[in-house]
This record gives structure tokens, C-alpha cells and sequence, in this order.
């Protein structure tokens, strides 16, 4: 495999001689010299790819979206949140076959779903609440001995900033409700 | 040639800078095996989307292959063929072979992850160090076939251009990570310079509650210090592409005390970035190190097997090879 095809310019390996020995590159005086040269076209090739690669990011951060990874915008909090801001933070809420009312953990141990799929996806639950049975099936599955969901509720809680401060406990609002299946 | 056919020349070469083999060896072993631990720790889920691919969104790049859905088979070949050769690229065995498998199929297995609506942005460094190792061919004398090799790959200080691309793609990636998360909050404030004075870090306090973060929103002001810190500092990543030495290492330490604070505050690691970072780390001077620590009667001890077959001159060597390394550490 060490001289596998997949690049044009081939190091030339043998007793580290080099291949174009006749070009030099500025770099370096001339005489024995150990370095392992990139062949011209190998060069070229290289040097073109990361031109491009550089090329696709800024394009990226210009004016692409998270569709485009790996090129997409690096926008992990990249928005201006103003003063008086809604902070909103959806959560799933669901009645147990016990009675009891929790929170449903929204992470690959708990739900096998996280919390960013939820609110990424929150029109699209909205629009067919039985999207959220996927979750009740992840906790089915991975907590058989744990009290089932019988009901799920989709919540947006809603805090709201004054002058850039939290103030009070957030307001809640059931965005969708789900009976779960058998 | 003209001066400026010169200066072009100059500017081409700085992508492909000669740095020793070696560091591509510690590099493959180090990436390799964490991307085993990315695929338990970190982009986990890949094969729970195989068993519910009910929220399957496919990103661009798997509907330009026109990927085919995550199954329970696919992602399953996927995650063993993914740990075999992981595990044998991360010996330095089959390099170019097993490094040409993981690069896709891992680049696939992220982007099956990444598919449900969110996409994380710390991946870009760890997946392009995955596709551009694999252009690198360890030394070999001729056609050597024999499993016994006569340097071994950790201690090879044979200066290599095509080693030194590689390793510029990932420090190019690392510092992009950076600058571009710069780009995006200026576009995401509409192209102003309002994020750091707003309240974002407060909003993503809120959203990811937890008691170092809840207690620093009761102190808006230092938030805000952070934001122009952070901001700031991504903006003038690029300069450590340029500094050598201990200028660069205070660098990648200023933006590794970031994650560190980021992990703090947002319980956000960027581990996958972080690791990266070692691109930039002498790795090649490793070997010589031990050496010159344990004396020279270094080919009776546990490291003959990566000495060189010419050992008698390696103490006088070893001068020339710490200049070298030093000139690299640089690069």
C-alpha cells in the first residue's frame, strides 16, 4: 500500500534521494539533503486542495448553512441575544404508568434522543405529535424495568430578560401532547 | 525569477513545510484511537439512528452520494469496520490502507450523527487530519515487505514536504475553527459587532443550567469580559499559524484555557478540536528525548526495536537532530 496510486505525487522514498534534485527550492543549501520532495505535480495538487478547502469554509461562513458540513458555519452561539430577550428551552414532560409527572432525560442514555433534536425539530412535532412516540420507545427500551410513558407533552419554557438580567422563573407552555402507543 | 514569481513561490511553500515522519506517526496513533473514543463518547448516537432513523434528515453531502439510509445493518458494518481499522492504523501498520478506509467511513458515520436537524462544529479539524494522513507514505527502503521495520515510524526524523501538507491541513483546520466561529457571530448579528456585548452567554446559561454558569448570571458584566476575550482571540487565531516556538505554545494554551472556561461555564469541550492541537506539538522529538535521557547505551534497552540500523554515530547525531527538530517545532 505504500505506494498505493491515490495521490500523483508519489514521495520518492529510496535512500531519501531526491526526485527532482535538479530544482531548488530557496529553502535549503544544496548538497546531501535528507528531505523527502514533493514531486511538481504532487505539489500542485496539494497545494490546490487546501486552497479549495479554504475556499469552501469561508464560503461557508459566508453565506452557507449547517447542511454543508464539515464547510458549514462555525455558528455554535454565534447570535446576538438582545436585553430584553425571550429565552426559550423546550423540554418533554411525560405522565408514568406510576401516576407520576418528570421530566423526560433528553440524552442518548435517557430518551436515546437529545435535547438539540427536540428543539431543532420543534415545528415538525407540532405539526405530527406522534413523532414524540419515538421517544417513548427509547425509554421502553433502554429502562424496561422503569415506569412507562403513557402521555407526553412537548413544553416551552420562557424566560424572559430585563436589561440583560434573569428575572423571575420562566413561563411554561405545552406546545403538543402525545397518548403514547403500545 | 522575478521577485515576485519569488514571493509566490515563497507563499506555495509554506503549505508544504519538511517536517519529520515521526510526527505523523504519533499523530495516526493519537487520532485513531480517539476516534474510537468519539464514537462511544462524543458523535454516539450513529447507530441508535440506524435502529430509529425516524428523524433521519439527510445533510448535503450524504444526498450528493445519495447515502443510503441508516440501518441497523449499515451502521453496524459501519462501526466495525470503523474500530478494525482504527485499531490497525493506529499501530502504524497498513497506514495509507487503513487511513483510507477510516476517512470515509467515519466522515459518514459523523455525518449520520450530525443528521437529525443539529450539526456540532467540532469536528472539521479531526475529520480533515483523517483524510490528509493517509497521503502520507511511511518511509520504506524500496519495496520492503518484511514486518520488522528498520526505523520504527515514531522515531523516523526523515523530513518529508507531503508530511509537512498534512500537518498544515490540520493546523489550517484547528485555527479555521476558530476564526470562522469569529465570522459567524459577526454574520449572526447581522454582519455588526454586537455579540459580545450581548446577552448570549446568559441565554446559553439558561438553556444549559448548571451551578458555575448559574452563578455567573448573577454577574452579567463578567460574561461580557468573556465574550470580548473570546471574540477577540478568535479573530487573531491565524496569527499562531505564524508564531514558532514557545509564542505558539502560549497560543494553543491561551485557547485551550477558552475550552477549559467553556467546559466550566457550558459543559461544552470541543475535544475533538482540542486534540488536534497536537499538529502543532514536536511530537517527533519524543524518541530523541528518551534517548538522550537513558544514555547512549540506548540500543541495549527496550527501544533498540526503534533505533535505526546505523546506530553507531546516533549520540553525535542526536545534536544535529534536536537542531532540526527545534527549526520544525515552528512549522
Amino acid at each position: 500500500m505504500c505506494n498505493g496510486g491515490v495521490t500523483s505525487g508519489q514521495q520518492r522514498t529510496e535512500d531519501g534521494s531526491r526526485p527532482d534534485g535538479s530544482r531548488p527550492d530557496g529553502s535549503g543549501p544544496d548538497g546531501p539533503d535528507s528531505r523527502l520532495r514533493l514531486g511538481r505535480v504532487g505539489k500542485a495538487v496539494r497545494i490546490l486542495v487546501a486552497l479549495a478547502g479554504i475556499g469552501l469554509l469561508i464560503n461557508g461562513s459566508v453565506r452557507a448553512t449547517d447542511d454543508v458540513w464539515p464547510f458549514g458555519p462555525m455558528s455554535q452561539y454565534a447570535g446576538a441575544v438582545a436585553d430584553d430577550a425571550s429565552i426559550t428551552y423546550t423540554r418533554i414532560s411525560a405522565q408514568t404508568d406510576a401516576g407520576t409527572t418528570v421530566d423526560v432525560p433528553l440524552n442518548i442514555e435517557g430518551a436515546g434522543v437529545a435535547r438539540a433534536e427536540i428543539e431543532a425539530r420543534t415545528g415538525e412535532i407540532v405539526a405530527d405529535p406522534s413523532l414524540l412516540q419515538s421517544v417513548a420507545d427509547g425509554w421502553a427500551r433502554k429502562h424496561p424495568d422503569q415506569p412507562k410513558y403513557v402521555k407526553l407533552e412537548l413544553i416551552r419554557d420562557t424566560t424572559t430578560l430585563v436589561k440583560g438580567r434573569v428575572e423571575g422563573p420562566p413561563k411554561a407552555e405545552v406546545l403538543a401532547t402525545w397518548q403514547v402507543r403500545r | 525569477m522575478s521577485a515576485a514569481a519569488t514571493r509566490t513561490q515563497r507563499a506555495l511553500n509554506w503549505f508544504t513545510p519538511a517536517i519529520a515522519l515521526a510526527r505523523i506517526a504519533w499523530l495516526r496513533t493519537i487520532l485513531y484511537l480517539f476516534v474510537i473514543l468519539d464514537m462511544h463518547a462524543f458523535v454516539r448516537d450513529t447507530r441508535l439512528k440506524g435502529e430509529h432513523p425516524g428523524l433521519y434528515q439527510p445533510l448535503f453531502l450524504a444526498r450528493l452520494f445519495d447515502l443510503p439510509k441508516p440501518s441497523v445493518a449499515n451502521t453496524t458494518t459501519l462501526y466495525v469496520v470503523l474500530i478494525v481499522a482504527c485499531l490497525v492504523a493506529s499501530t502504524n501498520r497498513l497506514p495509507r490502507l487503513a487511513g483510507w478506509i477510516v476517512a470515509p467511513a467515519f466522515t459518514w458515520w459523523v455525518l449520520i450523527g450530525m443528521s437529525d436537524g443539529k450539526v456540532d462544529h467540532d469536528h472539521l479539524a479531526l475529520v480533515v487530519a483523517l483524510w490528509v494522513l493517509p497521503t502520507v507514505a511511511p518511509r520504506t527502503k524500496g519495496r520492503n515487505w518484511k514486518w520488522r521495520r528498520e526505523v520504527s515510524p515514531y522515531a523516523d526524523q526523515t523530513r518529508s514536504e507531503a508530511a509537512g501538507w498534512a500537518i498544515k491541513c490540520v493546523q489550517i483546520s484547528v485555527i479555521a475553527t476558530y476564526f470562522l466561529s469569529a465570522v459567524a457571530k459577526l454574520r449572526g448579528s447581522g454582519w455588526t459587532l454586537a455579540w459580545p456585548g450581548s446577552a448570549i452567554l446568559t441565554w446559553a446559561i439558561v438553556r444549559r443550567p448548571h451551578p458555575v454558569g448559574e452563578w455567573l448570571l448573577h454577574h452579567p458584566w463578567m460574561l461580557h469580559v468573556m465574550q470580548w476575550v473570546g471574540i477577540i482571540g478568535e479573530f487573531l487565531s491565524p496569527v499562531i499559524l505564524w508564531l514558532k516556538g514557545r509564542w505558539q505554545l502560549l497560543g494553543a494554551l491561551f485557547f485551550i484555557g477558552f475550552h477549559l472556561a467553556n467546559t466550566a461555564i457550558l459543559l461544552i469541550h470541543f475535544l475533538p478540536t482540542v486534540v488536534c492541537w497536537l499538529a502543532f506539538a514536536p511530537m517527533e522529538r519524543i524518541v530523541p528525548w528518551f534517548k538522550q535521557r537513558w544514555g547512549p547505551n540506548s540500543s541495549d534497552s527496550p527501544n533498540s526495536s526503534s533505533s535505526s540500523a546505523g546506530d553507531a554515530g546516533e549520540a553525535e547525531d542526536q545534536a544535529e537532530e534536536g537542531r532540526q527538530a527545534k527549526e520544525q517545532a515552528g512549522a
